[in-house]
């Protein structure tokens, strides 16, 4: 009876954190057969690897939760950086704020643009922003004549590899935005309707919640994000390249996706994201540790991604089972 | 002598050629649960729609409260103290229970610009205000799509209670609803006739009319036919008004 009641306990663990369990048993195992593993250094390489998109991935959690998507943060953190780097280049006074400001206000309008399409005129999210993607993208071509961008004075480097009481940059304000925009989603009025318009639109706007305005908003978050990734990238390479951030989006929406959130609008939680974002970046970093091509990363994230949604279909019909 | 809440006064909407309401007039007496029956395409929705403020009237006019009313929109309606409860139960399903009794209404702590949610006061709140209604609160921390569809009407017209509206209007409430859940959104009713709150409920189930109405109005092919006090008639009565067998009687 009592190991009965154990095993019940611990399948409700495996039920309700199951997510976590995996990626202590991940990092538990490698620990265990890989000594550089956990080393100082390693550990520091997978944190800084996965800030960038990590920042992109905290943004589309609230997109995905809305009940859409942003395709378009990959090219929007490229936007990002080729905007600042070129003004950090080419403008010989300010040249580093110019190039912020404008890194960010270029992003802001693109972010603009997907939420006038989708909350304004109806665009489905898919169609607006695969058609941002591939128009930002394409303007940056046109732009750069598809050639990188060198020559970052040497300073801005400062935020993309230095450290801060040993710790990167870059993980530094991943940990600020994760821990800001955690609290907007779980803490605040806006992360409620956020969740409330991902779970019900019709209830929503019933009850007074203006759903436009909360869609607008979002995407123009989603943005912020990815523009705030794109000048961490100019600083981890002090130039900017047109061709940056390629899938980024599809990666980012596997790290949420795994991280418990669904397609279907109305559930997820920040901290959800951030494990799925460590998931997905330790598998990685293990396979390279045990010498495997990086080739095959890809697959292990899509392998992750079908797993994570399956074990939570299959959970899902469980609890509706015991509901009926 | 009772107090009139809600005077309808020669309602008429057409949509396109069809005329669904014409020179449509009712009261609801306040502190009354009224029901409003008639075969389908008689009007019921219509007219509950233009009290609600979902549709506007091609004429006619509403005294609500003493003072006569035009509502351009469901929220005004709302604003107005005339809280409808839709089919769709208007809850998200995602949040809990809790945040649904909040919704659009939030309590926030700190700075106002900042919009942080007291959840620990709506959280003991909502408890309260459910409780006035119903004996057996739903669990106020769960997501209301883990709840029965009783327990979410439940929710849903406790709600609607809670805040204060003077009317409110329900479609069918029970329509999708098993034998024991349909009693209990019928105890949730009486209790807000107990708490001095007028109701409005369209039913097509007349025993159910019966069971939680003082007054009945029925509608005809758009023309309101009359009223009947609930303990002064038979569903007979009510069948032939519906149908159009003139007086209780019989004859055409």
């Amino acid at each position: 009876m009592a190991s009965s009641r154990e095993g019940r306990a611990l399948s409700g663990l495996v039920r309700r954190h199951g997510l976590l369990v995996v990626f202590i048993l991940v990092v538990g195992l490698m620990l265990a057969v890989k000594p550089t593993f956990g080393t100082y250094q390693n550990i520091v390489n997978i944190l800084q690897q996965n800030s960038i998109l990590g920042i992109i991935a905290c943004g589309m959690t609230f997109a995905i939760i809305l009940g859409g998507f942003d395709l378009s943060v990959g090219s929007v953190t490229a936007l990002a950086s080729v905007v600042g780097a070129t003004a950090m280049i080419d403008i010989e006074t300010y040249g580093i704020p110019i190039g912020i400001v404008g890194a960010f206000l270029s992003c802001l309008i693109v972010g603009a643009a997907n939420g006038w399409l989708i909350a304004y005129l109806g665009v489905n999210p898919f169609v607006a922003t695969l058609g941002t993607m591939t128009v930002v993208r394409g303007l940056i071509y046109v732009a750069t004549n598809a050639s990188p961008r060198f020559g970052v004075p040497y300073s801005f480097t400062t935020v993309g590899l230095g450290y801060i009481l040993g710790i990167p940059v870059p993980v530094v304000i991943f940990a600020i935005v994760a821990i800001l925009l955690g609290f907007v989603l779980h803490r605040t009025r806006f992360g409620h309707y956020v969740y409330a318009v991902g779970g019900n639109v019709v209830a929503a706007a019933e009850m007074g919640v203006n759903v436009q305005r909360v869609r607008f908003a979002v995407y123009v978050l989603v943005s912020a994000c990815a523009a705030l990734s794109g000048i961490i990238l100019i600083g981890q390479t002090a130039s900017a390249t047109p061709q940056a951030a390629l899938g980024y989006e599809l990666t980012a929406i596997a790290a949420v996706i795994v991280g418990g959130a669904s397609l279907g609008g109305g559930h997820g939680r920040m901290i959800g994201t951030i494990i799925g974002v460590f998931l997905l970046g330790v598998v990685a970093n293990s396979l390279n540790l045990f010498g495997v091509s990086p080739f095959w990363q890809p697959v292990a994230t899509g392998l992750i991604l079908v797993g994570a949604v399956a074990a939570d279909g299959f959970h899902k019909r469980g609890t509706f089972a015991h509901a009926k | 002598m009772p107090d009139t809440l809600l005077r309808a006064e020669a309602i008429s909407k057409s949509f396109g050629p069809v005329v669904a309401l014409q020179d449509a007039s009712l009261e609801l007496v306040a502190g009354e649960v009224t029901g409003l029956v008639g075969d389908n395409g008689a009007g019921k929705s219509t007219l509950v729609k233009i009290i609600s403020g979902v549709l506007r009237p091609d004429a006619g006019s509403i005294v609500f409260d003493g003072e006569r009313v035009d509502f351009a929109s469901p929220a005004a309606a709302r604003a107005g103290g005339i809280e409808t409860v839709y089919q769709d139960l208007a809850l998200a399903g995602n949040m809990a229970v809790w945040a649904n009794v909040y919704l659009g209404r939030e309590l926030t702590v700190g700075p106002p610009s900042l919009n942080i949610l007291d959840k620990r006061t709506m959280h003991a709140k909502s408890a309260a205000m459910l409780k006035q209604f119903v004996e057996q609160v739903p669990p106020i921390d769960e997501p209301v799509e883990s709840l029965s569809g009783g327990q979410r009407q439940i929710v849903a017209i406790a709600r609607a209670g809670a805040w204060g509206s003077k009317l409110i209007v329900m479609d069918e409430p029970t329509a999708a609803l098993g034998v024991a859940e349909t009693r209990a959104v019928e105890e949730v009713i009486k209790g807000l006739r107990q708490r001095g709150l007028t109701v409005l409920v369209i039913s097509h189930n007349l025993d159910q009319i019966f069971r939680i109405t003082d007054r009945i109005w029925v509608l005809r092919r758009g023309r309101v036919i009359g009223s009947r006090e609930t303990r002064m008639t038979r569903p007979e009565e009510i069948v032939s008004m519906i149908t159009g067998a003139t007086g209780a009687a019989g004859g055409a």
